[in-house]
């Protein structure tokens, strides 16, 4: 992913609030600190379908967004 | 090679701190440099003493060190040691140890970030276990021994400092568990009536070697009734059964049987091999797939192994380790009927490294190894002193 954003291509890591730190810790070690994090509400593991898909209605918002800004 | 007086003056490779041992200690707790017990003031003088059993140069990466990937020096390894209490003489297999649990297939990033509670344990094999005086008797995996305690510590510290396993932040485990400070025993190879670990991995007897594996804390197998090969076996194959363990979703996984010598014993004089027992432990450690929950049965069992429980009926067994040769047995321990179990993160697989010179050929001990160990030519000097950090 990192990778991806140094491309300059629009690229997001979608990750679960107890991981943001360890998400911006990685984002600064692989020399992209301005990485966006999308969160997303805890836990991920032993959702239902549909509380897969509620995670996935909070994170479109957020990735719509930075499509659009890099589009823009 | 450049002397380490002259390394220290790189910006960032070392600090001034009133020579206090708790003014050390507050400034190291303050920074976050500990595993959360004080630490040993790592003194130019004292980093010095254990480099001297280093036979690279002092400021190049040995490994990367994951989740920060810090850059594993042996000044900074060094350093580590000193701060675990470590004598240098086991310097060489501290470098060992990291180099090889920061090989690919070991899984360093995942076993330092995971939510698991799996920490690295080492074992040592070879004569340098003599040598070192590392604990493979009773409590070799407690405390007591200066090597076993000393040595782990060493590991969590670099893994910790170099390599940034802050809770929260670095290292996710929903709990840790007490093997997260020190886990590190040798194996009883007088005791042990087959091959040892490190022999079974291919390397002759008489070199000696780590094996660093993503490892949960040892659960225990009692039997004191069982006289027979197949009974022991039986009691152990029904403590490897553990509907919650990593392992069972890992086609790859390879958790470890540690045998007590009495239980070892026993097994070999009913004629088994440790291959035999391994394929003995396979067969008898499973449970059929009702035992599991139903949303385990349908989002795991079924899924991960879609081939042979896909479309199976509830009776279908759930093999605890999915081929017998990818369990590893290694004997460990004193007296009493035990033996021991050991779950693994699963995602990982063991990697065994042996301690050579640098011509290649195996060392035969560390004394050895120490004296093809090139020596700096400006030894430091004079800075004895000053609490260099």
């Amino acid at each position: 992913m990192c990778e991806l954003r140094r491309r300059g291509l629009a690229s997001a890591v979608i990750v679960s609030e107890p991981f943001l730190e360890l998400g911006k810790t990685q984002a600064r070690v692989f020399g992209v600190p301005d990485l966006p994090l999308l969160p997303i509400p805890h836990p991920l593991g032993g959702l239902s379908l549909e509380e897969v898909e509620a995670r996935a209605r909070h994170a479109l918002p957020q990735v719509l967004r930075l499509i659009e800004e890099r589009a823009a | 090679m450049m002397s380490l007086a002259e390394l220290l003056k790189a910006p960032g490779a070392s600090l001034e701190c009133e020579d206090d041992f708790d003014a050390v200690n507050a400034l190291v707790r303050d920074r976050g440099w500990s595993d959360g017990l004080p630490v040993v003031p790592p003194t130019a003088r004292r980093v010095e003493e254990m480099l001297a059993y280093c036979d690279r140069p002092w400021h190049e990466a040995v490994a990367k060190i994951p989740p920060r990937w810090g850059e594993a020096t042996p000044l900074r390894l060094a350093a580590n040691a000193v701060m675990a209490g470590c004598r240098p003489e086991y310097f060489p297999l501290l470098v060992l140890a990291v180099e090889a649990m920061c090989e690919e297939p070991f899984n360093l990033y995942g076993i330092q970030a995971t939510t698991h509670l799996c920490a690295p344990l080492v074992i040592v094999n070879g004569p340098v276990a003599k040598e070192l005086d590392i604990n493979c008797g009773h409590n070799a995996f407690g405390p007591g021994w200066r090597a076993n305690a000393t040595l782990g510590r060493a590991i969590r510290l670099a893994l910790v400092n170099i390599g940034g396993a802050i809770p929260g932040r670095g290292d996710m485990s929903t709990f840790g568990a007490p093997s997260k400070y020190s886990y590190l025993a040798a194996e009883n190879e007088e005791a042990n009536p087959w091959e040892p670990l490190h022999v079974e991995q291919g390397l002759p007897r008489e070199a000696s070697a780590v094996t660093v594996i993503g490892a949960e804390c040892p659960h225990n197998v009692n039997d004191h009734e069982s006289l027979t090969a197949e009974g022991i076996l039986t009691t152990i194959a029904g403590t490897l059964i553990a509907a919650g363990a990593n392992d069972i979703y890992y086609h790859q996984a390879q958790p470890l049987v540690v045998l007590g010598p009495e239980h070892a014993k026993t097994i070999a004089d009913g004629g088994f091999s440790k291959a035999d027992a391994k394929r003995f432990l396979h067969e008898h450690a499973q449970l059929p797939m009702r035992r599991f929950s139903k949303e385990n049965i349908a989002r795991r069992l079924r899924v991960t192994f879609k081939e042979r429980l896909g479309g199976a009926g509830l009776d279908a067994p759930v093999h605890m380790v999915q081929r017998p040769e990818n369990l590893l047995i290694a004997v460990i321990g004193g007296a009493g009927k035990h033996s021991a179990v050991v779950h693994t993160f699963g995602a990982t697989k063991p990697v065994t490294r042996a301690l050579t010179l640098r011509d290649g050929s195996y060392a035969r001990s560390v004394a050895d190894f120490k004296k093809s160990t090139p020596t700096p030519t400006l030894p430091l000097r004079g800075r004895e002193n000053s609490e260099n950090i």
